[in-house]
């Protein structure tokens, strides 16, 4: 390919654009439409993941020795070989005496001497692990009597993430059709003011790359562009939002927009560039048949 | 330069356009195809520019089966032959240079020569003084002449013209014949369906009727001969 032709792509690309105007607004704003309503989607669901995670990740998961465990520090590196175990404490049978005690209101349980706690470690896990299954190791160790942690609580989140991540799949399908849909009727009209063009390159004997070059990089364009639009207003937004519900709860665990920035910036780029790419592809394929 | 034996073409709602049609056409001649309209004439010259695909018989264009050529061969065979219309097809949103200049920019000619052939064809056809004007500001004939300059800008071996006259008063298509009897006499080849009675009967070239399909009448110095 010559460099004269990249540039003839190039230019034509541009000419493209601002020759129709009102379909390249269209098309832009079609885009970005398309983009925020993904990207509003991924930081929704994003956040929910991250929150639920933190809920989870702040379940301790208690874990009570028989009376034949082996001593507290062979128990301790047990637990702490266990992967996903983030942090292992040690809770003596007087310790958990005290706090029962607290708990009740105080006052002596036992008689001293007859306390029948057994001992006991508190197991924290790391961000995002799967408690479920860390629980279910540290049952299988000798020397656990029982072990527990909200798995009620821990089976409805899962519940929860799960429905939420089907809804969202849906959603993202829904929206993918409509913007496809809404994509093709505004091609129909940009295609008909450049079906001419098309016919006569055709004619005077251009090959169909040579057509394409000029539409796929004018849908690439207009595909950054959407995506750079609803980029902006994305971030803006969030920070916004953030910053609001920060000021009314602090402890909200929200990403903060440097968190998001990266993989929202990549993941609206690449789709903004295939929409683009695809809306060009798909309305020149028909008048290409000449 | 083009072989046609029982050619047919018959479209997908059952219209047989053309059938079992023979023809051949030396390099250098001047055709006039004629016939009602519906006869077939266009189909004829659509499978010519492989615009469509033959159902049976055989067609060549310079030595080339038509039906044969792949798909990434039809543009390379394509640059060899210029066509025009009766509705010019200029594009209105470029000037009349660039009108002309597009067809070897899409073939991917060097700067230099396109510029040398632009010129050179719109001298002869005698509107280089308006290279800079839009489609929208020329009168009919002035628009077929860019429409004409276009088509022979790459020097094609054959021209096909779709009825190039429809559209005109008959002063103006007596100079567009003139340019066509000009670019004949250079050895372009050049196949032209007309309606057009008067410049028939006077030119007294080869005439190739068609009706239904079906080639009736081919006749050396010919005359139109019909009732439109």
């Amino acid at each position: 390919m010559k460099i004269k032709t990249l540039n003839y792509f190039s230019c034509e690309a541009v000419r493209g654009i601002f020759r129709n105007r009102l379909m390249s607004l269209a098309a832009v704003g079609t885009i970005t439409m398309a983009l925020l309503l993904f990207g509003g989607f991924y930081l929704i669901t994003s956040n929910i993941h991250h929150l639920g995670k933190m809920a989870k990740g702040q379940i301790e998961i208690r874990v009570f020795l028989t009376q034949s465990a082996p001593g507290k520090k062979v128990m301790e590196k047990r637990l702490a070989a266990i992967p996903g175990v983030q942090k292992v404490r040690y809770v003596s049978k007087e310790e958990g005496a005290k706090i029962l005690s607290q708990l009740l209101g105080g006052g002596e349980l036992f008689l001293e001497g007859e306390n029948p706690l057994p001992d006991s470690f508190n197991i924290q896990t790391d961000d995002g692990s799967d408690i479920d299954a860390i629980a279910a190791r540290v049952r299988k160790i000798s020397g656990v009597e029982e072990v527990v942690y909200g798995q009620k609580f821990v089976k409805f989140l899962n519940l929860i993430l799960r429905l939420l991540w089907l809804v969202g799949t849906i959603l993202i399908l829904l929206a993918i059709f409509a913007v496809l849909y809404i994509m093709i009727n505004t091609i129909q009209l940009t295609v008909y003011a450049r079906r001419k063009e098309i016919e006569i390159m055709k004619l005077v004997g251009a090959t169909d790359w040579f057509i394409r070059w000029p539409f796929l990089l004018e849908g690439v364009y207009l595909g950054i562009t959407g995506a750079a639009v609803s980029i902006f207003i994305l971030i803006e937004g969030y920070t916004i939002l953030y910053g609001k519900a920060k000021s009314i709860t602090a402890a909200l665990p929200l990403l903060n927009s440097v968190q998001i920035t990266t993989d929202l910036v990549i993941f609206l780029l690449a789709m903004g560039v295939f929409f683009g790419a695809f809306r060009s592809v798909l309305s020149i394929r028909r008048y290409l048949k000449v | 330069m083009i072989l046609a034996k029982n050619l047919a073409k018959e479209y997908n709602n059952g219209v047989l356009a053309l059938q079992d049609f023979s023809l051949k056409i030396e390099k250098g001649e001047f055709v006039f195809l004629v016939g009602p309209s519906g006869a077939g004439k266009s189909s004829f010259l659509n499978l010519v520019i492989r615009k469509e695909m033959p159902t049976a018989g055989l067609l060549e264009v310079g030595e080339r089966n038509v039906a044969r050529l792949k798909k990434h061969e039809v543009p390379f065979f394509r640059r060899n032959i210029g066509v025009i219309f009766q509705d010019y097809k200029l594009l209105p949103n470029k000037t009349v240079y660039e009108n002309i200049s597009f067809a070897l920019e899409v073939i991917e000619a060097d700067a230099w020569k396109i510029k040398q052939r632009v010129n050179y064809v719109l001298e002869m056809v005698g509107l280089i003084h308006k290279r800079k004007e839009f489609p929208a500001e020329l009168s009919g004939g002035e628009q077929q002449r860019v429409s004409l300059a276009r088509a022979i800008v790459n020097r094609p071996h054959l021209l096909l013209a779709d009825e190039p006259t429809g559209n005109l008063d008959p002063e103006t298509s007596w100079e567009i014949m003139e340019l066509l009897r000009e670019i004949n006499k250079g050895g372009t080849t050049i196949i032209m369906a007309t309606h057009n009675k008067g410049i028939v009967d006077r030119l007294r070239r080869r005439v190739v009727a068609i009706e239904h399909g079906r080639l009736i009448r081919d006749e050396q110095k010919g005359g139109y001969n019909y009732e439109d």
